[in-house]
């Protein structure tokens, strides 16, 4: 209806995500909001009203002791799943990468849900750190003047992921205004941004790795090998999560998708999944071989025999096992070549990575702790809730913004075929 | 249109390099090497004692703040137990008595703490002492002071030590407490995004309290556990409050920050030992200034030398560990 306006301002762009993101949506899609915000309003309650009583209220009850973190174990389930949606978020750049980089119409004609997913993946992530922070309101301090720059790697993890969030937002809004006035995105404004936007989105999930991987106190952390790794799985997981995301749009919405797309995307899936699993393999061999670093083979064997958590080795065999399957999987042409075959595929990878980064990079680190001593985690009830209200809040931004983009996108499919 | 694009990328950046090579060039050369010369440390410190004065202001107000919290909870204690009662004049005895200081470094001062192995008996009276002195959260559990029982025959490997043993002195057993040990080299002060812990310039690594945003990067950074974090709103009970309070150490903490070890600042800034060296019923804890060649801590570091925990770790920490002279008594008494 929009279709062919001259100018559009941000406000007639506003206006039109909330139209076709939250109003125009069907019964179902309207279901889908509801049940995600009331998973993130009880999310919110407990972490205002209970996880950080004491800091909102200024009650005496309650307090992050609630949660299953303790001295020993001072990063839980909020940090893993930091962890993962960065490299999501990450990962979202390949679609406007390989669009950039092989002209590929394809590509680039979706790239733009690429940046939806960059930007609900970083909102996850910065609002799982902002649940975690135990005085939420005092990382104003971080804001204008980053007082711990240079040494502090949270202050650079700080800079990358907001400056990442903003160029997609950019992004977005650019690719959109320009939709909405029937207009082609200019390809000078796409090349700016991927010669921008591609660095830190490797940044971002580098930057992250290295929050750990220096940490002389964590032998488990303490290799050079965490943040390629990081960035290999993350390319698997990103990319399989758009997958089902087209793949939705495919089947409930009417968007055309060329098939191409799914095959060369499945292909840096594996190849990712592959680099990933090597990884994983040198890792083992490090630590079972020769090194004689105690520690560091106390907090690998939690990892790999379950000495302690028995559901980290679990999930840490899950994960090797997953993920061959996953490849060996991607090798049947009827899998590799069909939309539910590669359903299937996305599905298993993303398994097998939440099984490789999240928990299991966490808690072997602290487990056993830097003197020795073994006292576990489990999250809470309470923790698993304000996650997942977290989630939600990233979903429903996920799913308004896709489905504005995606509507505009299939008139425009239908204008270009007729 | 791609190449054009290409183009003025590339020219922007050849313009960039030019400009920053005749940058390079002009400027001269000892005026840049200025720039690039890292920080003295101790030009920094000198810069954060000159702060000091912020802390005053804030202990000022966190002391008024406090007396008016102890009075109405000596009030409460009166009405429960009678004007006269010893709980009642005890409680407001403490409350009277509150003073948070705000003590600035002494220059040329460098702390510095050594135990003897040999005698420590593991009785943990220390970590009690602590807890006392500290003005610690009695219903979160913390203790800045961990003995940890090790095999004399594994020792100083603390993987599968004991934390939480029930008799001791054994024969066979090394205690080694460890608190922390206010490094050289700290890892905790350079994780800190918000720089709210530091290393002062008589070696105190302190948290400032009123800053910690509580993201607990400093206690995964720490080699040797020694953070802690107020999972929950401290609860220090009237009767057992310490008035003498330092306002980066021992005053009462708010929830969600990170608390350690200071080497009781507010003692030894005014010249005490800390209270673990104090209450050690066998003398194992020595404390001095590492400056002054007459301090105990350099005579034991003369005389038998000294060793570190995990200094492969490279914080050259200011805890140092020795085994002194004399076997322990009760190991002889085990051979016989």
């Amino acid at each position: 209806m929009v279709e062919g306006r001259g100018k559009v301002t941000l406000v007639d762009l506003i206006r039109y995500v909330i139209a076709e993101g939250i109003v125009r949506g069907g019964p179902s899609y309207k279901c889908l909001l509801t049940g995600l915000a009331l998973m993130a309003i009880h999310g919110l309650y407990l972490w205002i009203f209970v996880q950080h009583a004491p800091i909102f209220l200024g009650s005496d009850a309650g307090g992050m002791i609630v949660t299953g973190m303790n001295n020993s174990v001072p990063w839980g389930l909020y940090i893993a799943f930091f962890i993962f949606w960065v490299g999501v978020a990450a990962a979202a750049i390949m679609f406007g990468l390989a669009g950039y980089v092989f002209h590929h119409k394809g590509f680039r004609e979706i790239a733009v849900i690429a940046e939806v997913q960059a930007i609900a993946a970083i909102l996850i992530a910065m609002m799982l750190l902002f649940v975690d922070v135990g005085r939420p309101i005092r990382t104003l301090i971080l804001m204008p003047q980053l007082p711990n720059f240079p040494q502090s790697i949270l202050d650079w993890d700080f800079i990358v992921l907001s400056t990442y969030l903003i160029l997609n937002i950019l992004a977005y809004i650019y690719v959109l205004k320009k939709m909405l006035a029937g207009q082609e995105p200019s390809i000078k404004f796409e090349h700016a941004f991927m010669v921008i936007a591609a660095p830190f989105a490797i940044g971002i999930h580098t930057v992250t790795a290295f929050i750990s991987q220096a940490l002389v106190a964590r032998p488990y952390w303490h290799s050079p090998l965490l943040a390629p790794r990081y960035v290999a799985t993350a390319f698997a997981s990103g990319p399989a999560l758009l997958l089902l995301i087209l793949l939705i749009a495919e089947s409930r919405m009417g968007l055309k998708v060329d098939f191409d797309v799914y095959r060369k995307t499945v292909y840096v899936i594996v190849g990712s999944l592959v680099i990933g699993l090597y990884f994983t393999l040198s890792e083992v061999q490090e630590i079972f071989w020769y090194t004689t670093e105690p520690l560091k083979r106390a907090q690998a064997s939690v990892l790999f025999f379950g000495k302690h958590i028995w559901w980290l080795g679990f999930l840490g065999w899950l994960w090797v096992i997953l993920g061959v399957a996953a490849v060996l999987l991607s090798f049947i042409p009827s899998i590799r070549n069909t939309r539910k075959g590669i359903a299937i595929l996305s599905t298993i990878v993303i398994v097998a990575v939440i099984c490789e980064k999240t928990l299991t990079i966490v808690v072997p680190a602290f487990t056993p702790d830097s003197l020795g001593q073994v006292v576990g985690y489990v999250p809470t009830p309470i923790e698993v809730a304000i996650t997942v209200g977290v989630h939600a809040i990233g979903f429903i931004v996920y799913a308004i913004l896709a489905r504005a983009a995606l509507k505009l996108l299939i008139q425009r499919q239908s204008v270009g075929h007729t | 249109m791609v190449d054009e694009t290409r183009r003025n990328l590339i020219k922007a950046g050849v313009v960039a390099v030019v400009g920053s090579a005749i940058g390079f060039i002009a400027v001269k050369r000892e005026k840049l090497m200025e720039l690039l010369k890292p920080v003295d440390k101790v030009e920094l410190l000198s810069a954060i004692d000159r702060e000091y004065s912020v802390y005053a202001e804030r202990a000022k107000k966190k002391e008024a703040e406090l007396k008016r919290w102890c009075m109405e909870e000596a009030a409460k204690l009166c009405r429960e137990r009678g004007e006269e009662s010893v709980e009642c004049v005890e409680a407001k005895r403490r409350c009277d008595a509150i003073q948070v200081k705000a003590t600035g470094p002494r220059k040329g001062v460098r702390f510095a703490m050594a135990i003897d192995l040999n005698k420590c008996i593991g009785c943990r009276r220390c970590a009690y002492a602590c807890v006392m002195e500290n003005n610690q959260g009695r219903n979160l559990n913390i203790e800045w002071i961990k003995v940890l029982g090790v095999e004399r025959k594994e020792f100083p490997e603390i993987l599968g030590s004991q934390l939480d043993y029930e008799m001791a002195p054994l024969p066979d057993t090394v205690y080694i407490p460890i608190s922390c040990m206010h490094c050289e080299n700290p890892p905790c002060v350079m994780v800190c995004p918000v720089r709210a812990t530091w290393k002062e310039s008589d070696g105190i690594v302190v948290v400032d309290y009123d800053r910690c945003i509580g993201c607990r990067y400093c206690i995964a950074a720490c080699p040797y556990g020694a953070r802690y974090f107020n999972w929950a709103k401290p609860v220090v009970p009237v009767l057992e409050l310490n008035p003498n309070m330092h306002i980066l150490g021992n005053v009462p903490r708010v929830p969600h920050v990170v608390e350690k070890c200071t080497f009781c600042i507010q003692r030894t800034r005014d010249g005490g030992v800390p209270a673990c060296v104090e209450v050690c019923p066998v003398g194992a804890r020595v404390f001095g200034d590492l400056n002054d060649p007459n301090s105990p801590i350099r005579r034991v570091i003369e005389r038998y030398g000294v060793y570190t925990l995990k200094s492969e770790a490279g914080t050259n920490p200011r805890l140092f560990y020795f085994f002194g002279p004399s076997k322990p008594v009760h190991k002889q008494e085990g051979r016989r």
